[in-house]
């Protein structure tokens, strides 16, 4: 699984409020937890933090405050760990056992159709062979065992985020207190970005094409983005050439744009809801 | 020359009494930019591209005109937003003609009269993947570029 390099994230009083860090973070870490890679100013502890521990994370703020308020709720839900574990495990066993059932099955009717295809090309239009052939069948299908150690197992590498490790989520509790925003927009932005995170995107920062959020169906370095994400209020507005100059520069870089707003009418009572308006190229020139 | 000034005192009267012109003005809309502005998307939409079924419908939320057609026959129908680029846009107002459940086209009037359209649709549409064929560059292909560099 993850590989610690160390396990005491280093303090960082004295230090002046910089852009939210997190220290001494493994290479593995937890999927979606981007930030970015920076060099660490000198002053922080010991000076190994470049050699030793691994270079910090820049974090979005958004993604500082979406982990310190997943840490708190994993707090909450320690308890009941042992009965949900072994519950896991038997599900596991068990889905091992049909999976060994359904590759049987399979393996065998391979053989078979190996076996029809080996003897059928060899004679063929004569009809003698089909005695001989039933035969063999019928010996395979008796003799025929799939031991376990032939079974493929299926790893799912990508997980499904912190629950799982808690270890990993205490190593990524970010240090300094959460930076406080205090323009209206930033609420708007967390809320979008949680959102998308909630659909299973990927975000990053999208300064270089004038938007909100780059947003990508997997990971960065695998995918390319398939939307920027600009955020506003439903009410705010903006001129139409704002709109068709973004959009013109998202088709440049064949990306959709997405116009995403807080406060949608299909959750009722609920906050989560975000209005998407995707801009495209509507090819009338 | 004066045969032409005076064609051109009459011209700008050609939209005032114009049929379209006068349903759109039925609607009511008291932004005269606007009003102005959906005339001129209508004649582009139904002389200069042909599209058919092209009507006016005033859009009660926002308080302008809007206008449907399709672009064939037996096409979708599609609602068409115009809107003169100095007036201000809201993602509220695009919603709300979404809301009217058929696929939007924005067209933005620049004072020349330029029309840009803009397609807006509901939800996250991914973009179309960059079309192949995919060659990988062989070794030469790479040295040649660096050279021209």
């Amino acid at each position: 699984m993850t590989d610690h390099t160390a396990s005491v994230p280093a303090q960082t009083e004295g230090m002046e409020q910089g852009p939210p860090q997190v220290l001494g973070v493994s290479d593995s870490a937890p999927p979606q937890v981007l930030g970015v890679s920076d060099s660490a100013p000198p002053q922080v502890v010991g000076g190994q933090q470049n050699g030793r521990l691994g270079r910090p994370l820049l974090l979005l703020p958004e993604e500082e405050r979406l982990l310190a308020e997943l840490h708190a709720t994993a707090n909450a839900n320690q308890g009941g760990g042992g009965v949900q574990l072994s519950l896991e495990v038997k599900q596991h066993l068990e889905e091992q056992e049909r999976s060994l059932e359904e590759q049987r099955v399979l393996a065998l009717q391979d053989r078979k159709s190996a076996l029809l295809h080996a003897m059928t090309s060899s004679h063929t239009g004569s009809l003698g062979p089909s005695e001989a052939l039933r035969g063999r069948l019928e010996a395979l299908h008796r003799s025929f065992t799939f031991p376990r150690g032939a079974m493929a197992v299926q790893l799912s590498t990508a997980r499904a985020g912190l629950h799982h490790c808690h270890e990993d989520r205490a190593f990524l509790r970010a240090q300094q207190p959460i930076t406080a925003q205090h323009d209206s927009k930033a609420a708007a932005r967390y809320q979008v970005f949680r959102d998308l995170r909630g659909r299973g995107f990927y975000l990053t920062s999208a300064g270089k094409f004038g938007g909100d959020f780059l947003v990508y169906p997997g990971d960065p370095l695998r995918f390319h983005a398939h939307f920027i994400a600009v955020v506003l209020s439903l009410d705010s507005s903006l001129s139409p050439l704002d709109v068709l100059a973004i959009a013109r520069l998202g088709s440049n870089v064949k990306k959709t744009v997405l116009l995403c707003s807080p406060g949608g009418v299909q959750y009722p009572g609920g906050a989560g809801g975000v209005q998407y308006t995707s801009l495209q190229w509507s090819g009338m020139v | 020359m004066s045969e032409a000034s005076h064609r051109a005192e009459e011209a700008p009267n050609w939209i005032l009494v114009h049929p379209a012109y006068q349903d759109i003005k039925s609607l009511e809309v008291e932004d005269s930019a606007q009003v102005h502005a959906a005339f001129l998307v209508y004649m582009d939409l139904s002389e200069v591209r042909r599209w058919k079924e092209v009507s006016c419908v005033k859009s009660p939320e926002l308080q302008v005109v809007l206008l449907e057609g399709r672009e064939k026959e037996g096409a979708p129908i599609q609602t068409v937003f115009p809107l003169p680029t100095h007036r201000p846009l809201s993602h509220q107002s695009i919603r709300h003609v979404l809301d009217r459940g058929f696929p939007m086209l924005l067209c933005a009037v620049a004072s020349d009269s330029t029309l840009v359209y803009q397609r807006m649709t509901d939800g996250l549409v991914t973009p179309d993947p960059p079309t192949g064929p995919f060659q990988d560059l062989g070794r030469r292909q790479h040295r040649k570029r660096r050279k021209q560099q």
